[in-house]
């Protein structure tokens, strides 16, 4: 009797060794392909997580494939295929926590590619759901980033206030949103003396170069018909004055807009590259 | 597919290896109750239940060991593994890392479907020269050698060297029994692609079916006798009457534009001419003779223009009608 129980656990010992070590292959699996993403090698680590997903066939490490895999593409940027990804690891999270932490990432994937509104529904839900009470600053904080990539600091600044009335962010918000120029004021002071709006946005040549074109195109015109020259004076009029002050409206409200741009870029390229905090 | 039939195996594997286990623990259990009866003893019969219960949790602890622990895959690099991975990605569409797993496979093992299979991930990835390489390597396999030549064929086609495409055609070395009619039609197709000089007519629709016949012919003739604009009439055409060139090229709006600013600057260089103002003469007569001379270089230049759209269109609208038939080849099954 006792060798057939020494049978029996040795053949127990035996089957539950070979699943643990089995079970530990597919853990060195998600090592190795966790290692080769740390290092920046994205195609090969999808690769392998897709190995580990084929392979496990209990689904014990889906949700943590899914996962790594969207992180990859979205560091490829191949925003899609990452959306994809992080949805199908929402589908397979387990907790809420996993469940929060893979919407993020969509939400996160949406704000890198622009699709502004996608973002702030996704937030929208997470902000309604009771589940998610406690990440408040996060919703907002993500929310504030949507904003900046829609280029609208002064929504943004909002946000982050939420979080912190002395938030990095908010201060860098409001710092950017003083800075811009406004187009309307341009375009007006233009209206009223040609080249104002592009000499307020700093353009002094160009503004200069459009009152005098002004100017000489006026006086054309007005002599023409004080020498009762209709005919010449209709076409100076409206070929040449007539062009040259729509020019320089239009000239004006494209400096600031460039403007606007250039400021824009300058505080996302400082996010980029020296801001520590968590980015998209 | 191939990975769900595998674990239902495993399970198989499993459920059998457990019944060996109870066949193997019956008789010991029968035993036991014997022993337990004929010695009558209290304590015996104590111990007997305790060792049952100890048993039924063993069982119990080896059936959940069981359902919650993986499948056998000791090694996920074997090349057995990486050829069922391979073919995971096959059926996934990403050809690009199951040719990986295919080349990886290859190095260990020989096997024509496999070496297939790598050569049909190259053709669907558009590395044409690789996968042309690799049918060769199945020609002669007895299941899959028409099938690698066809494939063959359709990789240097696809590949873009028509003309080389229809000399390998036409010499015949490597042409499949049973697809040679799919590769001579894919030889005169070429044909739509390039510049060469279209063959006869007859030639030509012979290898399609009667139900396609009229769209063949329909690019035939789109081809043979394309409805260019001439860029010299054009030309002319502008320096008669401005705009008239642009007219001929389609451009309506464009044509009266050019014929109204031109007419209108010739008549305010004679209007101020004849008011004695030679500068503004001068200048209104240089701007007409300069959109005079641009009207008839634009008319040229957009009978060009035209003729490139003509071209354009037409390759778009071949390239997606064969493409979307799939060149008129059969699909392979085994691929599916």
């Amino acid at each position: 009797m006792l060798n057939f129980d020494y049978k029996i656990f040795f053949i127990f010992f035996l089957i539950l060794f070979s699943k643990l070590l089995s079970q530990n292959q597919l853990k060195l699996q998600l090592d190795y392909a966790n290692n080769l993403y740390n290092s920046g090698q994205y195609f090969d680590a999808i690769t392998e997580y897709k190995r580990l997903q084929f392979f496990d066939s209990s689904k014990i490490f889906i949700y943590q494939s899914d996962y790594q895999i969207g992180l990859c593409y979205k560091a490829g940027g191949h925003f899609d295929n990452a959306v994809k990804y992080f949805s199908l690891a929402e589908m397979n999270s387990k907790t809420y926590q996993q469940k929060f932490d893979s919407k993020i990432q969509i939400i996160r994937t949406n704000i890198l590619r622009r699709t502004t509104d996608r973002a702030l529904q996704l937030l929208d839900s997470l902000d309604n759901s009771s589940y998610f009470e406690t990440k408040k600053d996060t919703i907002n904080y993500w929310r504030g980033w949507t904003y900046i990539f829609a280029d609208d600091w002064k929504t943004a600044a909002l946000f982050f206030d939420k979080i912190d009335a002395q938030h990095p962010l908010k201060k860098l918000c409001i710092k950017v949103e003083n800075s811009k120029y406004s187009v309307t004021f341009a375009k007006v002071i233009s209206y009223i003396l040609p080249g104002a709006g592009q000499i307020y946005t700093g353009h002094l040549l160009s503004g200069f170069l459009s009152l005098g074109w002004n100017l000489l195109a006026g006086y054309w015109t007005i002599n023409s018909f004080a020498a009762n020259r209709i005919f010449d004076g209709f076409t100076a009029g409206t070929l040449v004055w007539l062009r040259f002050y729509r020019g320089n409206v239009q000239n004006a409200e494209n400096f600031a807009r460039e403007r606007n741009i250039d400021i824009s870029n300058k505080a996302l390229h400082y996010l980029q590259t020296q801001y520590e905090g968590i980015k998209p | 597919m191939i990975h769900r039939s595998e674990t239902l195996l495993s399970g198989l594997i499993r459920i059998d290896l457990l019944r060996r286990i109870v066949r193997l623990v019956k008789p010991i259990r029968s035993a036991e109750l014997r022993r337990a009866c004929s010695a009558e003893s209290r304590r015996e019969a104590s111990h007997f239940v305790d060792c049952l219960q100890v048993r039924i949790l063993f069982f119990f602890f080896l059936f959940t060991v069981e359902i919650f622990t993986q499948p056998g895959n000791s090694n996920l690099f074997s090349a057995g593994n990486r050829l069922k991975f391979g073919n995971y990605l096959f059926s996934q569409n990403d050809y690009l890392r199951a040719a990986e797993e295919y080349r990886a496979y290859l190095k260990v093992e020989s096997d024509d479907t496999a070496r297939f299979k790598l050569a049909e991930s190259l053709l669907r990835i558009d590395r044409f020269t690789e996968a042309a390489d690799h049918f060769k390597g199945v020609f002669f396999s007895r299941g899959l050698g028409d099938y690698a030549r066809l494939e063959f064929y359709k990789a240097l086609f696809l590949g873009g060297g028509y003309v080389r495409f229809r000399q390998t055609v036409n010499q015949e070395n490597y042409m499949p029994d049973k697809f040679s009619t799919e590769v001579k039609r894919l030889g005169m197709i070429s044909y739509f692609f390039d510049n060469s000089v279209l063959p006869d007519s007859s030639e030509m629709f012979h290898y399609f079916d009667d139900s396609v016949k009229i769209r063949i012919r329909k690019f035939y003739l789109m081809k043979k006798f394309p409805a260019y604009k001439n860029p010299l009439k054009a030309a002319i055409l502008s320096a008669v009457i401005p705009g008239a060139g642009k007219i001929y090229t389609g451009e309506i709006g464009d044509g009266i534009t050019a014929f109204a600013a031109t007419g209108l600057l010739a008549f305010l260089a004679v209007d101020n001419f004849k008011a004695g103002h030679n500068f503004r003469g001068w200048l209104f007569g240089g701007l007409a003779a300069f959109f005079y001379a641009g009207n008839i270089y634009g008319s040229a230049a957009s009978a060009q223009i035209y003729n490139a759209g003509i071209k354009f269109d037409f390759n778009r609208e071949v390239k997606l009608y064969f493409e979307k038939r799939n060149y008129f080849l059969p699909s392979i099954d085994f691929l599916k």
